[in-house]
């Protein structure tokens, strides 16, 4: 009995220990808030975080840590001074020269000068050279790099390029500082120890938030860095003190976080809960990225061999119906290759759907009712399969059978390989989601281009289409406003010929909890999910 | 000693041949299913060298071989116990492995905690009513426990605390977690930081960003035990919410088990002579319950709590991925998504060895406690 008496005591007395703990200690603590602390929701598995390597889904961790020289404005179309203050370039265009910001230091204190930026160029350009990875081609032009003085660089091409639009590249543009060579215990940039130092969640950046933690499988910790160079101008004392990338790669995860209140910014709810996160309060910024969704046509391959067909599959498209009732307004209607606000985007290469229209192209081609296509799509993705449906239904109103083949991605991949080897294995259309490296027309044009069998999934062959890309390219250092139009010219070349079309570019609803101001600012189209920490604010 | 040598060279030579067979199938699976790892490695690359990445990223995992190479090799990884970089993260595959097997331990440790002396204690609660409606109901909810899928079990409890408005998402609040490293207790700054084992705060109290800087860090990975460590009581009541529901779904299966097996081995152990003889000199009945009874159903209750503890292994594998949990579950959906072989199969082989050495113990456990079983 004696013994009862005193466990009861004891579950008592624990049972009032928790409660007075509960009570006294972990809600208030819960309210007080010393530091501020923003919880970004992120889809992806961070697959690594070398500066000069990595463009894959490392970036909103890089692009907050590091910095680019200069920075793409969507506003204008034009570049900002970041870690460059000005540049300027000779007469063809083969000779620019950089002035760079003093004052800057990286996270380990080291100052940013010349070195750190010969350094960073020269080995991105090195490892894709070398070993064809990363986006280190961005830098092809690149013959020298030459340290004039501490912060003064002369770049020396070998033909003429944009230099300013290269050195805003969403990928193997960012600065790192030479000392992590020494941390890593190796000589020679292009020594594949460095890149495992960098994944050990080592950084080397100047960006005003640095690595704390990492573990790219479920979260990465920043912390505020205090010296970075920028926050006298962003004047933001509610910056965050510390960014915490939490891995939630079930969009409903991203959803049930937001309700829980741990996550305070959510890159990817799924598109049916957005309403009803709106309604109870959240903040939705819709951006439209510069992603889009390209249908290709096999033009190898009968019948999409014949343009008449191609155009009448193209006005069966439900264009209006696509974005508002597939993508549940999460997209905008495609015009001609490039998407909106992007350099070379042209509002006028619109098609119209009209089932009237598309049956008389299909008379034209000569092309038989009951006939079959392929078409093939990457099936983990809800909207490719939302589009798939409403195609085969209005094609089946004319008279055309459509096949549906979702594949996983590197399955499409392949298939859409295949056009150069054998058309005919290769399917009549297929879906390819693309987005740029660095801001020009070159980067969505050239999927068409017919050295890029890679890529090139139409199998699309056209000399003076290539020729136009190719000069347009190279104007583009010398004459830009030139280069544009002959882009223009590339692109209409396509449209009319119905050989790809963008069918939609991406809206991507970042929610945003009502203790965080997120402006619009700090997301850029270019720089996907990277979001400018230091211009977010958070409330206590 | 009930051990004997041939026991151990049998079990260390099934458990080699399970453990191959456990490489060998799961990286024909990995290999031969779409998707090419090789990609990955080379990191999606989308400009005109791709091609030239992918060969290279192809060399460097050895996929250029023949299969039978390409399994040798790393059969020979495996059991050098060097598995490289994960293909989807490259980083050390056991440092991977590690963070997270920390987070589903903590789980399945706690559920079991839970569910083995609740299940146990409830079979002879059964069994000393045997044949009365409380038995029936008891058995029941044994047999529904036991037998309800607990990935459901996990997501209908969610489902029910959510109107409610208290989640139990995620292992920690990463906000609370950031913010208390420091609190004050008595205002005391010294005597604060050294209640709470915060010795950077010690050294230097004044310093106020310092003492914010050192939120809670993870020591072993158990949320649990690192709180305690530190003595961080917000972020350990944080940690045990979190913990509870999706540890009481986990919990479902032992509690099942070992109630219906314990009301068996219990209910027989009291119909024996010995018990009946004790009654009869007048042993008391706790006495006889327990020590007697009970004393001879533990050997086989404990043979099936072994089997228990690593069924539920999986169990809370599944859970965690309900709960927002990082853990092994997570990393192992994750890893066979991106053909992450390494990965994929150096967690399987921790699996596989998990239950090996569980079942090992139970034996031996069960031949500690009971004189007749030799090994």
């Amino acid at each position: 009995m004696r013994r009862g008496v005193l466990l009861a005591g004891i579950v008592a007395a624990v049972v009032a220990a928790a409660v007075l703990a509960y009570f006294f200690v972990y809600l208030p603590s819960q309210q007080r808030g010393k530091i501020k602390v923003v919880v970004y929701a992120y889809l992806d598995r961070i697959t690594g975080i070398d500066p000069s390597i990595e463009d894959d889904t490392g970036i909103p961790v890089i692009g907050v840590v590091y910095e680019t020289l200069v920075r793409y404005d969507p506003a204008t179309g034009d570049v900002v001074p970041v870690l460059a203050e000005s540049w300027e370039h000779s007469e063809d265009g083969t000779l620019w020269t950089l002035r760079l910001r003093r004052g800057v230091v990286f996270h380990d204190g080291t100052p940013f000068n010349s070195t750190a930026v010969k350094l960073s160029i020269e080995r991105a350009k090195g490892i894709y050279e070398k070993f064809g990875r990363g986006s280190g081609y961005i830098w092809s032009s690149v013959e020298e790099v030459e340290i004039v003085d501490e912060y003064t660089v002369n770049i020396r091409l070998s033909y003429p390029t944009r230099l300013d639009l290269m050195a805003a590249a969403i990928y193997s543009a960012y600065i790192f500082s030479p000392s992590a060579l020494a941390k890593a215990g190796v000589d020679s940039p292009l020594d594949p120890e460095l890149e495992s130092w960098f994944n050990q969640g080592n950084d080397a950046g100047s960006g005003p938030y640095y690595i704390e933690y990492y573990s790219p499988e479920s979260e990465v910790r920043l912390r505020k860095f205090e010296k970075w160079w920028g926050w006298s101008l962003v004047n933001n004392p509610d910056a965050p003190d510390v960014v915490v990338i939490k891995i939630m790669t079930d969009p409903l995860s991203q959803y049930n976080g937001l309700l829980a209140e741990e996550v305070h910014i959510a890159s990817s709810v799924p598109r049916a809960n957005v309403g009803d996160l709106a309604s109870r309060g959240f903040k939705v910024l819709n951006v439209t990225l510069f992603h889009n969704y390209l249908l290709l046509f096999n033009i190898r391959r009968y019948p999409t061999n014949i343009t008449s067909f191609r155009l009448a599959v193209i006005h069966a498209i439900p264009w209006e119906e696509l974005v508002q009732v597939a993508l549940r307004g999460f997209g905008r209607v495609g015009k001609g290759l490039i998407p909106h606000g992007f350099p070379g985007y042209d509002e006028r290469l619109a098609y119209k759907y009209d089932l009237t229209l598309a049956r008389e192209y299909l008379q034209e081609s000569g092309v038989p009712k009951g006939t079959t296509i392929e078409f093939v799509y990457q099936g983990e993705y809800e909207e490719n399969e939302a589009f798939a449906q409403l195609l085969k239904s209005r094609l089946a109103e004319i008279g055309i059978t459509v096949e549906l083949k979702p594949l996983p991605w590197i399955a499409v991949k392949d298939a859409g390989k295949a056009v150069w080897e054998d058309a005919d294995r290769a399917p009549h259309l297929i879906i390819s989601d693309w987005w740029p490296t660095i801001p020009s027309p070159y980067e969505f044009l050239a999927l068409l281009h017919s050295t890029n069998t890679e890529w090139n999934w139409a199998g699309y062959n056209n000399a003076e289409f290539d020729e136009l890309l190719d000069k347009a390219y190279e104007l583009e250092g010398e004459d830009y406003e030139l280069a544009l139009q002959l882009y223009a010219r590339a692109q209409k070349m396509v449209f009319d010929e119905g050989v790809a079309v963008n069918l939609w570019d991406e809206v991507r609803p970042f929610v945003v909890s009502s203790r965080v101001d997120l402006p619009e600012d700090a997301l850029n189209p270019l720089y996907i999910y990277v979001i400018r920490f230091e211009l977010v604010k958070v409330r206590d | 000693m009930p051990l004997s040598l041939s026991y151990l060279v049998k079990r260390v030579a099934w458990s080699i041949t399970v453990i191959v067979g456990v490489v060998v199938l799961s990286y024909l699976i990995i290999i031969l299913s779409p998707g090419d790892p090789a990609v990955k490695w080379a990191g999606h690359p989308r400009g005109p060298g791709a091609a030239k990445a992918v060969e290279q990223a192809r060399k460097e995992l050895g996929l250029d071989q023949p299969l039978h190479t390409q399994i040798l090799n790393f059969l020979r990884m495996v059991f050098t116990g060097d598995l490289g970089l994960s293909i989807a993260y490259r980083q050390p595959v056991y440092d991977v492995l590690w963070r997270n097997l920390a987070a589903t331990l903590e789980l399945l440790l706690v559920a079991y905690a839970i569910g083995v002396p609740l299940g146990s204690f409830l079979g002879v609660f059964a069994a000393l009513r045997r044949g009365k409606r409380v038995d029936g109901v008891l058995q029941a909810i044994g047999t529904v426990f036991a037998n309800t899928p607990t990935f459901w079990l996990g997501l209908a409890i969610f489902m029910a605390l959510l109107p409610s408005g208290f989640t139990a998402y995620g292992r920690v609040n990463v906000s609370l977690a950031l913010s208390t490293g420091f609190y004050t207790i008595t205002g005391l700054y010294l005597l604060d930081a050294l209640l709470q084992l915060n010795f950077p705060v010690f050294v230097d109290a004044l310093n106020v960003s310092l003492a914010l800087s050192t939120g809670f860090y993870t020591i072993t990975g158990l949320y649990l035990l690192d709180a305690l460590l530190q003595l961080n009581f917000p972020v350990f009541i944080d940690a045990l919410i979190r913990l509870l529901p999706p540890a009481l779904a986990v919990a479902a299966y032992p509690v099942g088990v070992c109630l219906r097996i314990g009301r068996t081995l219990m209910a027989d152990a009291l119909l024996e002579e010995y018990v009946r003889a004790a009654a009869a000199w007048g042993v008391k009945r706790r006495t006889i319950v327990w020590r007697y009874a009970f004393r001879a159903a533990l050997p086989g209750l404990v043979q099936v709590s072994g089997l228990a503890f690593a069924y539920s292994l999986v169990d809370a594998m599944v859970v965690e991925y309900v709960f927002g949990r990082e853990g092994l579950g997570r990393l192992l959906y994750d890893a066979v998504s991106v053909n992450d072989f390494r990965l994929a199969i150096g967690l399987l082989v921790i699996v596989a060895a998990f239950y090996l050495i569980v079942n090992t113990l139970a034996d031996i456990a069960q031949a500690l406690i009971d004189p007749r079983v030799r090994l």
